[in-house]
This record gives C-alpha cells, sequence and structure tokens, in this order.
C-alpha cells in the first residue's frame, strides 16, 4: 500500500487509459472494476488488494487480487469458481472474502447476483424465439429505391406490351378460317382504304382490358337530342395503325348490318378470340343506332 | 522456498516502532495461488527492504538462481509534477528554429498618401500601370503586408533544466516503470507478462534477427503490447501529413541495454572493411524494425522514452546488465551514487504514503487528543425584555419583583372591587383568590 495513495493520486490527476469521462460520471473500463465507476475504492489498479466477480461462458468466477503478487502481472488475478448453486456461491465469496474491507465484499455479492440473473434472462431468451434486428443503412435504401425507380422507368413495360401484343396479332390469327396470307392482304388492303377510322390503339387496348375485366355491361340506348351533340361514348379519333384499320375492315365482313361509312362513329375494335355481338334492327334514325359489340 | 533480504535500519532516526508492518514480496518461486486470508498485507517501509527480482531468459523461463536485489532507484519517489515539468523543457531542445523572412512584407517604396485624399492613411504602393500601384502596404491588416511581430529566428528555443531536476526526473521515471499499476494505466497491455519490472538475461543484446526478437517479445508475452501499436497505426490529423509527419501510432515497449553486441565504428580500418563484408548485427538491428519499440542504452536514459508525453509508466525491458548498472548510476539513499558526482537519490517528503493506515496507526492515535463527536450548534438569542426564561437566567430576582407586582396588582383590584361592591350592595364571592390568600 505504499504505492496505493500514490498510484491513485497519478490516475485520477494524471492520464489513465481505463479512464472514460462524461459529463456526470467517471468510469472505468477495465475488465477487473467491481462497479464499472473510476472511484478510490473501485479501481483496481489503486488497490492491491481487490476482488470481482466475473462470467466467462456461462461460468461465474471470483478473482482475488492481493499485494504479494503485485509485481508478478501475470499472476496477480487468482480465479476461484463459484458454485452453481446459489447459496454456496454465496458462502464461498463470503469465506474467500473473510476479513476484506466489507465495500468489497457486498459488491462482490450484488455483482454475482446481477450475473446470475442476467444468466438466467439469457437462457430464457434462447428458448423463445428472437427477434433478429438488422441494422438497415439509410445510404444504401436510398440507393436501391432511387435504381429500382430507374430500373422500372428504364424497362419500359408499356411497349413491351404493345410490342408482344401486336406481335401476337401479327403472328397468330384471332380470326379463324382465314389464311394466313389472306390476312396479311387483307391487313395490307385496309390500309389504303379506311382513313376515316382513327383511333387511338391504346385507349382502345386500355378499354378493352375494362371491358375485359369488367365484364359484358350494356350501355343504354336514350332518345335524348342532348345525348345526340354530346360526346360520350365517342372514342377519340386518332390515327390508326394500319393492321389496326385493316381489322376494322375484317370485322366489317362480318357484321354486315353495321353502317360503317355514313356515320363518324366507330366501331369498337375486338381482338380477342371471343366475340359478342348484338345487332340492333334498323329501326330509327342511323345516329341513334348504338353498334356494341364485345 | 521463499528467498529475501532484509534489512530493517530506520531512516532518519524515526523509531522502529514506528514502521508498522514491513512486508516482503517473495520472489517467483512462491506459489501464485495463496490465498490471504489474513490481514490485508501492509505497505513496504521505503528505503530499506529490497525485493528480488528473477532474471528471464530469452525463451523467458526463469532462470533459476539468479536474482538481483532491486536497485533503489524503483523506490524513488514518483513525482509526476516534476516529470511532467522537465519533460516539457527538454522536448524544446529539439527544436529546430522558424521564421518569417525579414523582408517579408518590406519590399515595396509605400509611401502615406496622406491626408486630403479621401482614403486611408495607410501607406500605398507607388507608381500606376499595376492593380499594385495604389494598394495599401506594410501594415499587419493589408494584402501584402508584413505580419504582426514577424518571427525570429533569434526566439529562445532551448531550455536548460537544473541537473538535479533532470535526474529526479529520470529517477521518478525509472520507479513509476516498476509499478504495474501505473504502466496499466499508461495503457501497455502487460497483463501477461511473468514479472515487473521486466529483466531479461544479456543473451538478448546477441539477437541479430528481427524474427529472433519478435520471437523473444512473444515468450515474454510482451507482443501483445506490440500488437496494440499495430492496431494503432493511423494517419496523423492536420497539416503535418505534408511535413513528413504522416504516420503515428503508440508507443510500445522499451528495451533497455547495456551493450550492444552488433557493429561498432571501429577506427581500424580493416576492421572497418572486415565489417563492412561481414556485418554483426547487434540488438538495435534485431529491434528496430518492430513498430512501437525503443531500444536505449542504460548509459544514455533518456527522460522523453521513459515517460512519453511527460506520463509516467513506460513498460521497460530490461537486460541483466542494464539492471545491474542502475544501482551504480542512482546509488541508493545510504551511499551516493558512483557515476554521477555527489549525487544522491532524492529524499521523499513521506516515507510511508499510506495515510489511511497511518491514521489508524497506534503510535500516532496515541498523541492525538480524543476527537469531539459533539457537535456545538449556534445557540440562538432570546430577549429577556419580552422573555421570562432568559430574564431570570440573567437575574433571578426578577421572579419575586414579578409575583409581588402580579400579587400587588391584585389586591388592589380587589380593593376596587369591594368599593364597588358597597355602592352597590353586592357582595363580593368568597372564592375571590386574594380573599382565600388573605385568610392563610
Amino acid at each position: 500500500m505504499q504505492h496505493d495513495d500514490v498510484v491513485w493520486s497519478i490516475i485520477n490527476k494524471s492520464f489513465c487509459s481505463y479512464k472514460v469521462n462524461t459529463k456526470s460520471q467517471k468510469f472505468c473500463r477495465n475488465e477487473y472494476n467491481l462497479t464499472g465507476l473510476c472511484n478510490r475504492a473501485s479501481c483496481p489498479l489503486a488497490n492491491s488488494q481487490y476482488a470481482t466477480v466475473k462470467e466467462e461462458n456461462g461460468i461465474i468466477y471470483l478473482y482475488l487480487k492481493t499485494a504479494e503478487r503485485s509485481a508478478f502481472p501475470s499472476k496477480t488475478w487468482e480465479k476461484v469458481k463459484l458454485s452453481r448453486n446459489f447459496e454456496k456461491a454465496i458462502h464461498q465469496i463470503n469465506e474467500n472474502l473473510l476479513y476484506w474491507p466489507g465495500f468489497i465484499k457486498s459488491k462482490c455479492k450484488q455483482r454475482f447476483i446481477k450475473i446470475t440473473q442476467s444468466l438466467i434472462r439469457m437462457r430464457k431468451l434462447q428458448l423463445r424465439r428472437q427477434k433478429l434486428l438488422v441494422p438497415l443503412q439509410n445510404k444504401i435504401e436510398r440507393r436501391e429505391r432511387r435504381r429500382e425507380e430507374k430500373a422500372l422507368i428504364a424497362a419500359r413495360i408499356e411497349k413491351g406490351v404493345e410490342k408482344t401484343l401486336l406481335d401476337r396479332l401479327k403472328k397468330r390469327s384471332y380470326i379463324h378460317n382465314i389464311s394466313q396470307q389472306a390476312f396479311d392482304d387483307a391487313l395490307t388492303e385496309k390500309e389504303v382504304e379506311s382513313d376515316e377510322e382513327e383511333v387511338e390503339m391504346e385507349t382502345e387496348i386500355e378499354t378493352e382490358r375494362e371491358q375485359e375485366t369488367a365484364g359484358p355491361s350494356y350501355v343504354a340506348y336514350s332518345d335524348d337530342d342532348s345525348d345526340v351533340d354530346s360526346d360520350s361514348g365517342i372514342p377519340q379519333e386518332v390515327d390508326l395503325d394500319s393492321s389496326f384499320e385493316s381489322d376494322v375492315s375484317d370485322i366489317e365482313d362480318i357484321v354486315s348490318e353495321k353502317d360503317v361509312a355514313s356515320t363518324s362513329k366507330t366501331r369498337k375494335r375486338l381482338s380477342k378470340p371471343r366475340v359478342e355481338i348484338e345487332y340492333e334492327m334498323e329501326m330509327g334514325t342511323p345516329r341513334q343506332r348504338i353498334a356494341e359489340s364485345r | 522456498m521463499v528467498v529475501f533480504s532484509l534489512t530493517v535500519s530506520s531512516p532518519n532516526n524515526v523509531p522502529i516502532s514506528f514502521l508498522t508492518s514491513v512486508t516482503v514480496t517473495v520472489s517467483g518461486q512462491c506459489d501464485p495461488f495463496i490465498t490471504s486470508t489474513s490481514e490485508p498485507v501492509g505497505k513496504m517501509s521505503l528505503s530499506t527492504v529490497r525485493p528480488l527480482v528473477s532474471v528471464y531468459n530469452e525463451k523467458s523461463e526463469e532462470v533459476k538462481g539468479t536474482t538481483i536485489a532491486l536497485p533503489a532507484v524503483f523506490k524513488a519517489p514518483i513525482r509526476p509534477d516534476v516529470v511532467n515539468f522537465v519533460h516539457q523543457q527538454v522536448s524544446m531542445n529539439h527544436r529546430q528554429p522558424y521564421s518569417v523572412s525579414d523582408k517579408a512584407g518590406h519590399q515595396t517604396s509605400a509611401e502615406s498618401w496622406g491626408t486630403g485624399r479621401a482614403v486611408a492613411r495607410i501607406p500605398r504602393v507607388r507608381g500606376g500601370g499595376t492593380h499594385r500601384s495604389g494598394q495599401g502596404a506594410f501594415g499587419n491588416m493589408c494584402r501584402g503586408g508584413r505580419m504582426f511581430a514577424p518571427t525570429k529566428p533569434w526566439r529562445r528555443w532551448h531550455r536548460r533544466v537544473n541537473i538535479n531536476q533532470r535526474r529526479y526526473a529520470l529517477a521518478s521515471a525509472v520507479a513509476a516503470s516498476g509499478v504495474p499499476a501505473l504502466v496499466l494505466s499508461k495503457g501497455h497491455v502487460i497483463e501477461q507478462v511473468p514479472e515487473l519490472p521486466l529483466v531479461v538475461s544479456d543473451k538478448i543484446q546477441e539477437l541479430s534477427k528481427t524474427k529472433q526478437a519478435v520471437q523473444f517479445l512473444r515468450r515474454i508475452k510482451a507482443w501483445a503490447d506490440i500488437q496494440k501499436v499495430y492496431k494503432s497505426q493511423r494517419f496523423r490529423a492536420g497539416k503535418g501529413k505534408m511535413r513528413n509527419r504522416r504516420r503515428i501510432q503508440r508507443r510500445g515497449p522499451l528495451v533497455v541495454y547495456h551493450k550492444d553486441q552488433g557493429n561498432k565504428r571501429d577506427k581500424n580500418y580493416y576492421n572497418q572493411i572486415f565489417l563492412r563484408i561481414f556485418p554483426v548485427k547487434g540488438l538495435r538491428h534485431a529491434f528496430r524494425n518492430i513498430p512501437g519499440i525503443d531500444l536505449m542504452s542504460v548509459e544514455k536514459l533518456n527522460l522523453l522514452k521513459l515517460a512519453p508525453g511527460g506520463h509516467v509508466g513506460r513498460f521497460i525491458i530490461w537486460t541483466e546488465s542494464a539492471f545491474q548498472r542502475l544501482d551504480k548510476l542512482f546509488g541508493s539513499w545510504k551511499s551516493p551514487s558512483l557515476e554521477k558526482k555527489g549525487y544522491n537519490l532524492p529524499q521523499p517528503k513521506m516515507a510511508n504514503t499510506d495515510l489511511s493506515r497511518l491514521l489508524k496507526a497506534d503510535e500516532i492515535k496515541a498523541v492525538l487528543r480524543a476527537p469531539q463527536k459533539k457537535v456545538v450548534r449556534r445557540v440562538r438569542r432570546l430577549n429577556p425584555l419580552t422573555n421570562t426564561r432568559a430574564m431570570l437566567k440573567l437575574n433571578p430576582y426578577a421572579a419575586v419583583l414579578k409575583r409581588q407586582a402580579i400579587l400587588s396588582a391584585q389586591k388592589r383590584q380587589l380593593a376596587r372591587d369591594e368599593l364597588l361592591a358597597k355602592k352597590r350592595g353586592v357582595t363580593i364571592s368568597s372564592e375571590n383568590a386574594v380573599i382565600r390568600t388573605a385568610k392563610l
């Protein structure tokens, strides 16, 4: 103990590599410290007679240090294994620390209790399912999100869908009993003829898609004059694709009752094999007749 | 088997009984697992008891039989303030002067325009045709002017320190290196080192290969400290990076030797040639490439290496011959040093620094008076004119006076009442206090 006070005065005032200073407290990072705080009584360096309770792989040991061994750093700490039985372990602590200062005795026991409690808790947790907390890095998340957006744009899904649909239209014959050659000829013919049939293909496709999902729905026949001038039900007039126009002509071949040339109305084109055609007898004015075909 | 040397003599005429308990540190042969069930062992009396330090060979096995008594330097008072001061002063001595050019800022023939031109009166550059003309010059506030107080090379760069102070600091630093707590607190990893102070046989002075040196350090369990040095290697923060001080790292162990068995500068021409062709590499060469390691000859102890940063407690590995030199270099309190003329180790202010034990010691307690446990508090002053008890403390007769005054007042009152009663024709009750007392 000739050195203890000297050591403490040096450690406290000057530098100690284990000391961590916070705004309110001084902590000691030394693994043998009993309380974890930097105090005269808790410093393992400044007390030549010291004891701690530490846990290693689930086994709790009592470490003792005395002044006789202070010159041999590898031998300073004597390790005493504590019994698994709580009561026996407390007795062991008591008998090993007989005649030791009360502070060390009580702190050792407190630490022992805390360690056993945390071990029990650890064992319980192992039996349960545990949530694995995975830290996310903001930077990476942001980056990936942006890249996903860009990939979506780059993929150009609509264009792909458009392309496949057109390809399908070209390759597969949606109208049976016609040879492929005749189909192609008809396509090229219709291109020349129809100039009034202007439909935006995309809207057609979209509306057809909607119609598919919605199921057959019927548009009411209305006698109102106001309806005559309204734009409802009239698809927008847009430039047609060549094949598209020829398709319309195809339909016209079948649906002979439709008055194609007189009205500026256009028929809803079909590209699906399933055809539901409703005929309306030509009773009223051509304008009042609404043709529907699915 | 325990071996120790013990001479108990009292320093400075202090009665032997004063040395309350003398402890001896047993040398390495003792059973390390003696559980101390006895009273906590006391302190060592400062100057007399000298434990024995065992020597380890280069394979870090203990060399049986060789033990060296601890040199007295290790018992020198550890004064971190002295060490810090001396370190601070001595570290100034390695500096190289720096200064600004003395012509800087004055290489113009500027003159002030004076008043009347609606400009500040700072000297301005003459002439025209360039940006520079008309600009301010010479002042520390001007762009392109000289700085305030240009630095001069004749600044006092070096400091001299009293030789006794220097030696005091050295002794303190060496002493602190023998205290494991201080070495640990400095941050060295010495948990597995067999003994402190660590003395190794002279064989390491003949090591020539770094590989051997590394092997030695590993065996002696000092390698952990060097691993810490490796982990601490990093770039310096700041402009030092571009001033040839790019990398920094921790300080590792210090190896103090007596004789380096390597190449020495030989005056003999032919020997020189021979040594060029067949060089003998010694301790220095073996250890110098290991990061963190410093080497020092015991003849030239350097405070800047013994207490880097001004903080005591460096991890030192001594060679046997170096360790034995220490006694001759520093002497002990009883005998002066042989090498340093007229030098004796510094006297401590307290021979026994264990204050808590001292205060509990019987010899001291016998001389002190008993402790005063009673707490004396301030007494409130009471006014005697209003407080009867306070008055009575001062003048006991006041009780009599007061009583008489009260009784006479009652009597008078009775006389008045009788008169009134007579007038009214009413009788006073016989229970009146005054009448009753009169009857007694």
